[in-house]
């Protein structure tokens, strides 16, 4: 299992190579200047000169990018072009939010969906079954920006409620946080939790079917322990996949919760960042999301090992 | 081996939380402590506080090298420059008690007294002489260097004068002066921190007090303040909330106190009891740019046959809901400036008329053409529509195509694009309209538009400085500028600001809708 573990490590070192160029590259065609940007329509070709000098903009792409990543390898992102703030810090920052976010996301998903699930597969075709159904259909189809305008627009017209405006670190002010987070993590979380439900459904029934299950009933076990002990259990491993690519997704799904409820996460830095052609911005937290995507599917597939004694690494 | 699982699993959380919860104080930017009184304005503040949604994340501080509005509402209220406007637009001191000019190029100005900085020390002319020539350095990079270009030296005549000599006459220097930029900053916290992005200290009603990046800034009161009675409030705090839909909802639940607004929302809040909505003629006019190089566009009966076959009329009403007025190249809200365009011949409606014209230049049957927009303002997509459908009378087959802010931003320098659809600002002079947007060495003409005569005109009136010639003067050029068609001018826009009814002292106005100082809730 370490020697799993550090072989996938090590092969962090060429995704991120790649993503680097990839991202560094794409920055660079697609079109559009960061000093015209920041300086508008008023500005004279020799402040633009001056900034994209400043910048590096003139230099090759290699130069460029060499300078880019011999900061990155010492742990300095640069600084933002826009507004000259450490890119490193800001994002660990970011992304403590965000991160919260999404675990807050995927908790309320997983209280709703798995044992929704569950009630479904085990009582199949039945009333709950059909409800569990269609509202899990409706998640999926309603796209999750949808629902929080509609919530926003909901909330305040008949309770006269909006959430709270600022922000407060879940350690500096816990209550004020939770209150924060609790609409938009409800919003990303509800959306998540369709379909893991329907995942939840089909894998449990699937399970439910197979021999070792009525063996179990057969031996005089209660329903509560074959379902949530056995069949839960083993109906986990595509479940797992499915939450892995979520947290991903989250992320992703992320970038449109905050703009709408204007949390200083992540996704809100990014899509700042890419509107105002920050390219040290970009460049550095998309390189950060691609690490933590990556170590998320690693620690789902250590799960897998967890989770089913049958797999194994070595 | 699973504990040893579990065991890894849990380490690698906790490193990833811990390295995440890094102190978020880190990244928000603190001023100085408050060394007069902080305390006490922080508990006064509960009372008076002001909270204001900004459309946008704020792009930095620094006066002289940031022009987005997000910023320049923020800065505004920390900033002062030696002359501001009234709410006529008359130009009154401001830092300056009074000033004086020669020969047409030498302006001597008289500044107020006892004024301080956030920091403490006392503003002087040095100050104003550091601020002037830092604009004008190239290595600052200013977005309004250009409004120097003339000025040949800066002295200091004592402590409280500072002399401006310009090595030409420019009647927009003064006017100049009160942008929102040309602001006096301390020498000192420029050096020590390298710019102002982070950093604030002005003369202005408020200080700086925190930055939450994407989230707040907040500013408190400059007990200091050199006007008596002023500001009102003891803190406002600009929240960035991107989404209209949450601006909407924070005014109507009371969590903000000011938002602007768009035309199409002021019917989702106007029967509510709360609030108030302020509605001003904007600086701003909707306008079809043509690429003026490129045929057909290059020939001015095309040009003019395009004008005659747009109904501003159900662009007005369309797009801006009928709120807003017809516009020329200077917007109606500059007043005397600008000329009375519905009697001009090209802005009535007159389909045969342009069929007529398109004959003429060789084109009876039409032609096609492509028209591009910024996805991310409606107006403008919505404008596009509204030409696309009102060109096809006269055979005129255009395409919409909808491009990103960014790379509106660099076909719009590029001047690539055969039509861009667009708004503009006015600016404070008409020299902006007429002679930065559309002569020929203007540094925003950027639709390869030249025309001698028309240069020396605008040439002209910035070189005079009787009020009532330059009248004169520009009203020949815009008559001038709409008949050759550069540009078609359609509707100059209402802003909206909702406003909660517990607010007073708040009014906006068409050059200044970010003045605070006598606002205050009740």
């Amino acid at each position: 299992m370490t020697s799993y573990i550090l072989r996938r490590l090590f092969m962090l070192v060429p995704v991120l190579f790649g993503v680097s160029i990839f991202i560094f590259l794409m920055m660079r065609v697609v079109p559009g200047d960061v000093a015209q940007t920041i300086l508008g329509t008023d500005a004279t070709p020799e402040s633009l000169e001056t900034l994209r000098n400043k910048f590096g903009l003139n230099d090759s792409y290699i130069k460029q990018y060499m300078n880019w990543m011999g900061g990155v390898l010492t742990g300095d992102f640069g600084q933002s072009m826009r507004n000259g703030r450490d890119v490193f810090p800001e994002i660990l920052s970011r992304f403590t939010l965000t991160f919260e976010l999404t675990i807050l996301a995927a908790i309320i998903s997983w209280l709703i969906s798995i044992p929704l699930g569950v009630l479904a597969a085990v009582k199949r075709n039945g009333a709950t079954d059909i409800t569990v159904r269609a509202i899990s259909l409706l998640g999926v189809s309603i796209p999750n920006f949808a629902f929080a305008t509609v919530l926003i627009l909901i909330l305040a017209l008949f309770f006269n409620y909006s959430p709270p405006i600022g922000y407060a670190g879940l350690f500096e002010d816990p209550i004020k946080n939770l209150e924060i987070m609790l609409i938009p993590a409800l919003v990303l979380g509800t959306t998540m939790a369709a379909a893991i439900m329907r995942m939840t459904r089909s894998t449990v029934l699937e399970v439910l079917r197979q021999d070792f299950i009525r063996t179990i009933r057969a031996k005089g076990a209660k329903e509560r322990v074959t379902i949530l002990n056995h069949a839960l259990r083993n109906a986990l491993i595509p479940i797992l996949t499915i939450i892995g690519m979520q947290i991903g997704t989250l992320l992703g799904g992320a970038v449109i919760i905050e703009q709408i409820f204007s949390l200083p996460g992540l996704g809100q830095y990014v899509l700042t960042g890419i509107t105002q052609r920050d390219l040290t911005v970009v460049q550095g937290s998309v390189l950060f999301i691609s690490f933590v995507f990556v170590m998320v599917n690693l620690i789902v597939d250590i799960l897998y090992a967890y989770l089913d004694p049958r797999i194994n690494y070595k | 081996m699973k504990k040893y699982l579990f065991l890894f699993v849990s380490i690698l959380l906790t490193i990833v939380l811990v390295a995440c919860s890094n102190d978020d104080a880190d990244n928000s930017t603190e001023s100085e402590p408050a060394t007069d009184g902080g305390a006490t304005s922080e508990n006064s503040a509960t009372e008076s506080e002001l909270k204001i949604a900004n459309d946008q994340e704020p792009a930095g501080l620094d006066p002289h090298k940031v022009p987005a509005a997000s910023s320049t509402r923020i800065y505004s209220q920390i900033y002062e420059g030696l002359l501001t406007f009234d709410k006529d637009m008359n130009i009154i001191g401001s830092l300056a008690t009074d000033w004086t000019l020669e020969d047409d190029t030498i302006y001597t100005f008289k500044l107020k007294e006892g004024v301080k900085f956030h920091n403490g020390r006392e503003m002087k002319a040095e100050d104003v002489k550091y601020s002037f020539e830092r604009i004008i350095d190239e290595n600052t990079a200013s977005h309004i260097r250009s409004y120097f270009a003339d000025v040949a030296s800066i002295e200091t005549v004592g402590d409280y004068e500072v002399k401006i000599t310009l090595s030409k006459p420019q009647a927009t220097f003064l006017s100049n002066l009160t942008h929102a930029s040309a602001v006096v900053v301390p020498k000192e916290t420029v050096e020590a921190n390298g710019d102002l992005q982070q950093n604030a200290d002005g003369t202005g009603a408020f200080k700086l007090q925190q930055w939450v990046p994407d989230n707040n800034v907040t500013l408190v009161k400059n007990e200091d303040y050199h006007v008596e009675g002023e500001p009102k409030a003891a803190k406002l705090a600009f929240y960035t909330m991107t989404e209209e839909s949450t601006r909407l909802s924070a005014i109507r639940t009371g969590e903000i106190d000011f938002t602007t607004i768009s035309a199409k929302s002021t019917k989702l809040l106007e029967n509510n009891e709360d609030l108030s909505i302020i509605p001003y003629q904007s600086l701003e006019y909707s306008y079809v740019g043509f690429n003026n190089a490129k045929a057909p566009l290059d020939d001015e009966k095309v040009r003019q046959a395009l004008s005659l076959a747009t109904d501003r009329q159900e662009i007005l009403d369309i797009v801006w809901s009928g709120e807003g007025l017809i516009s020329g190249p200077v917007a109606p809200s500059m007043g005397d400036w600008s000329v009375d365009v519905a009697a001009l011949d090209l802005y009535k409606l007159n389909i045969e008329k342009a069929k007529a014209l398109l004959a003429e230049a060789g084109h009876p049957n039409g032609f096609d053409i492509t028209i591009t927009t910024a996805s991310s303002y409606p107006d403008m997509v919505d404008t596009a529509q509204l030409l696309q459908q009102q060109w096809k009378e006269i055979g005129v087959n255009a395409t919409i195509k909808q491009i990103e802010w960014g790379e509106y931003i660099d076909t719009w320098s590029n001047k690539t694009a055969d039509i861009l659809i667009g708004r503009n600002s006015s600016g404070i002079d008409p020299d902006r309209a007429l002679n930065y947007f559309f002569s020929s060495t203007g540094s925003a003409n950027v639709w390869n538009f030249a025309n001698a005569d028309y240069d020396s005109i605008v040439v002209k009136g910035l070189e005079t400085t009787d009020p009532a010639e330059r009248k004169t003067i520009y009203a020949e050029a815009q008559e001038m500028l709409i008949n050759l068609s550069p540009n078609l001018f359609l509707v100059s826009p209402k802003n909206y600001v909702a406003v909660r009814k517990n607010v007073a002292g708040y009014t906006p106005y068409p050059h200044n809708a970010s003045d605070f100082n006598s606002a205050v809730k009740e």
